[in-house]
């Protein structure tokens, strides 16, 4: 028996939007201490993991853990029929193959039973050791979001490089080269506003400006972004959830071959 | 060719060791291909048809260059690194199953004949598909190409592919259909030789004895053995030594000279190139001069076309510099959640055995990686035992073969 009710319901529904894109079906993965989803994107490049953890639901019910496949368009398709002051209530039985999603409006006058039917997903869970970043670059979702799609226009690549000047983004395409960096800078009137840079060795790695620009679909659940970098690790990009969890996107950088003449 | 009835034993059997893969999954990832196999299928397919040849000024055949070079493009453009791997001389046991392809070969070179004299399109077009042949010029040619292309390219002892015998050989991961054009938007067919011993609840040992009971290009078949009843022999006495021992020798003739051992150890250890120069493999940029010359001058390629490949094997190193996340992050068993239909009955103990053996067959580092190619790993790791037991099971394999053919001939007669 699972039983999972969340009063802020537009989170779900801002979570959902942040991960569509990038994964197709996933396996939400219920216990005791949370809510938690790990899913590669087809091509094995980006990783997106969530966590909400129970102490933010107002009633958190998890007899088991249990493991419920769900295709995520299908699922964004029910919550959209959520409006944005819903309740949430996640619910399955024990052995049923399908999910029920309750939405109560505010004033209790409106209920809802969407029930949408689970697939059996056979996916690798990898296992990501806690590392020590070479860099973390903390500053506001907008700031990145805006970066990311700025660049995307001009090339398809991104080198993020860190140094002690600060951070910056550079790009090449056909029609011509971009920069963009950005300061350390704390001094602002709210703190997520602020651009911290955190850095223990220089580091400068290669992306696809493609994934990055589908994390940043995650901007809504967080004002701040952190970004931390080391070379030949890929990159985390976290937001942060409120009292909840997280949105973390892992992403290999692209590898610069050697570019080795020699053939007998 | 490989080991009869396989696949269908498989998919019947083992279902949860294929899974369909798209081919843009495969990006970023070395794949060892059958060479010889696929000239082969580019002399039948491209530009063929009845005796007529795709063929340059000087009336050599072209087709196998044609094939060689737009199929390479696709594998690049998808990001994926392709290491062409060419026959090398085959085992003493294949040669009766070359002799027999050989000897099938003549017959369609009669029966074509006889169909040209009367003028039969669908026979000529039938008999003219079998007598197709991989020459060593084709080889050659095709090794060149590759080169130039910035490709490399390895020879082994016995080799693997489209063919089913890949698993046996140990091939960790194998894919079937990768070659298949793109407008046929088959998927890529893959198995995973650990999930496919789980589902047969077999060891690879015995994986093995099934495929030799099956009947592989190694040795005969028993008369009276299909698929289904080696799976049933194997599972029900653990071993080839005791499914002979028990087997109804009036209803299954066992041939006089049946070299199960034999085939067994070239499963098992397979020969393989040693050469360490030859297993370090490498893609380079492509030689755009050499290709116009190799293609355009030499074997009448349109120039244009030539050109714009080229361009896209530019484009293509760049995409395949995209890493992946398994390179910096390993898979673990998901053994914590369960699955909502949890209360499934598994038998436990022997897929325990199973499941230990093949992950130690995994782990086991090589150069290669992920690749699906197994003899190779064997080469570098073991060069020096391997090749001392060449020699010796060459002088003992002539023994046997000359048994075998003294026992065919008897037969015949």
């Amino acid at each position: 028996m699972l039983e999972l009710r969340l009063v802020q319901g537009s989170l779900l529904k801002k979570v959902l939007e942040s991960i569509k894109d990038l994964v197709n079906d996933a396996n939400f993965d219920c216990s005791a201490t949370g809510f938690s989803l790990q899913a590669m994107d087809s091509s094995h490049v980006a990783l997106v993991a969530l966590l909400l953890r129970s102490e933010g639901f107002e009633h958190y019910r998890c007899d088991r853990n249990i493991s419920m496949g769900m295709n995520l368009t299908n699922m964004a398709k029910m919550l959209k029929c959520a409006g944005n002051d819903d309740i949430i209530t996640i619910k399955a039985d024990d052995g049923s193959d399908t999910v029920t999603f309750m939405f109560e409006s505010p004033t209790q006058d409106k209920i809802a039973d969407f029930e949408m039917k689970l697939m059996d997903i056979d996916s690798e869970h990898l296992g990501i050791p806690e590392a020590e970043y070479h860099a973390i670059v903390r500053m506001p979702s907008a700031e990145f979001g805006r970066i990311c799609k700025d660049l995307s226009s001009i090339g398809d690549t991104v080198v993020i490089s860190v140094t002690k000047e600060g951070v910056k983004f550079s790009t090449r395409g056909d029609i011509g080269t971009a920069n963009i960096v950005c300061r350390q800078n704390t001094t602002v009137d709210k703190p997520e506003e602020a651009t911290v840079i955190e850095m223990n060795e220089p580091v400068s790695l290669t992306f696809a400006l493609r994934y990055l620009n589908s994390f940043t679909k995650a901007s809504p659940l967080s004002n701040t972004v952190t970004i931390s970098l080391s070379s030949e690790l890929p990159v985390v990009v976290e937001y942060k959830i409120a009292e909840m969890g997280y949105v973390r996107y892992y992403l290999a950088p692209k590898i610069e071959e050697d570019e080795e003449e020699t053939k007998p | 060719m490989g080991i009869k009835g396989l696949m269908k034993l498989l998919a019947d059997n083992a279902p949860s060791g294929m899974k369909e893969q798209k081919f843009e999954s495969y990006f970023g990832r070395k794949i060892a291909i059958d060479a010889s196999m696929s000239i082969y299928q580019f002399l039948i397919v491209v530009g063929r048809s009845g005796t007529e040849m795709l063929t340059n000024e000087a009336g050599e055949t072209t087709s196998h260059l044609v094939g060689m070079f737009s199929r390479t493009i696709r594998l690049l453009e998808a990001g994926i690194k392709p290491v062409y791997v060419f026959d090398g001389k085959p085992p003493d046991l294949k040669k009766q199953e070359l002799a027999k392809r050989y000897s099938r070969r003549e017959d369609a070179t009669d029966d074509l004949a006889k169909a040209t004299e009367s003028g039969n399109k669908e026979d000529i077009e039938k008999f003219s598909k079998r007598t197709v042949k991989v020459t060593p010029q084709h080889n050659d040619d095709c090794k060149k190409l590759l080169r130039l292309m910035g490709v490399p390219t390895v020879e082994v002892y016995a080799v693997a592919s489209e063919d089913m015998d890949s698993l046996t050989f140990g091939a960790p991961k194998f894919l079937r259909h990768l070659m298949d054009p793109s407008s046929k938007k088959i998927p890529v067919m893959e198995f995973d030789i650990s999930k496919v011993l789980e589902g047969l609840e077999l060891s690879m040992d015995q994986f093995i004895d099934l495929c030799i009971l099956c009947g592989c290009d190694y040795c005969d078949s028993i008369r009276g053995i299909g698929p289904q009843t080696a799976l049933k022999l194997v599972r029900q006495h653990g071993s080839m030594e005791s499914v002979l021992e028990n087997i109804n020798k009036e209803r299954y003739q066992i041939p006089d000279d049946w070299p199960y051992e034999e085939a067994r150890r070239l499963f098992k250890e397979p020969l393989v190139v040693t050469d360490d120069e030859q297993t370090e493999l490498k893609w380079a940029a492509p030689d755009e001069e050499g290709l116009v010359n190799f293609l355009v001058k030499e074997n009448g390629f349109n120039i244009d076309r030539v050109t714009k490949a080229i361009e896209k094997i530019k484009t293509a190193k760049n995409k395949s510099s995209q890493g992946r996340l398994e390179s910096f992050f390993k898979p673990v068993s998901t053994s914590a959640p369960v699955k909502r239909k949890g209360t499934k009955c598994v038998l436990v103990s022997p897929s325990h055995v199973t499941k230990f053996k093949t992950l130690s067959l995994r782990s086991r580092p090589g150069v290669l990686g992920r690749l699906i190619f197994p003899s190779l790993e064997l080469g570098s790791n073991y060069s020096v035992p391997l090749s001392r037991h060449e020699t010796a099971h060459t002088t003992e394999k002539g023994a046997a073969n000359k048994k075998s053919k003294a026992g065919g001939s008897k037969k015949k007669k």
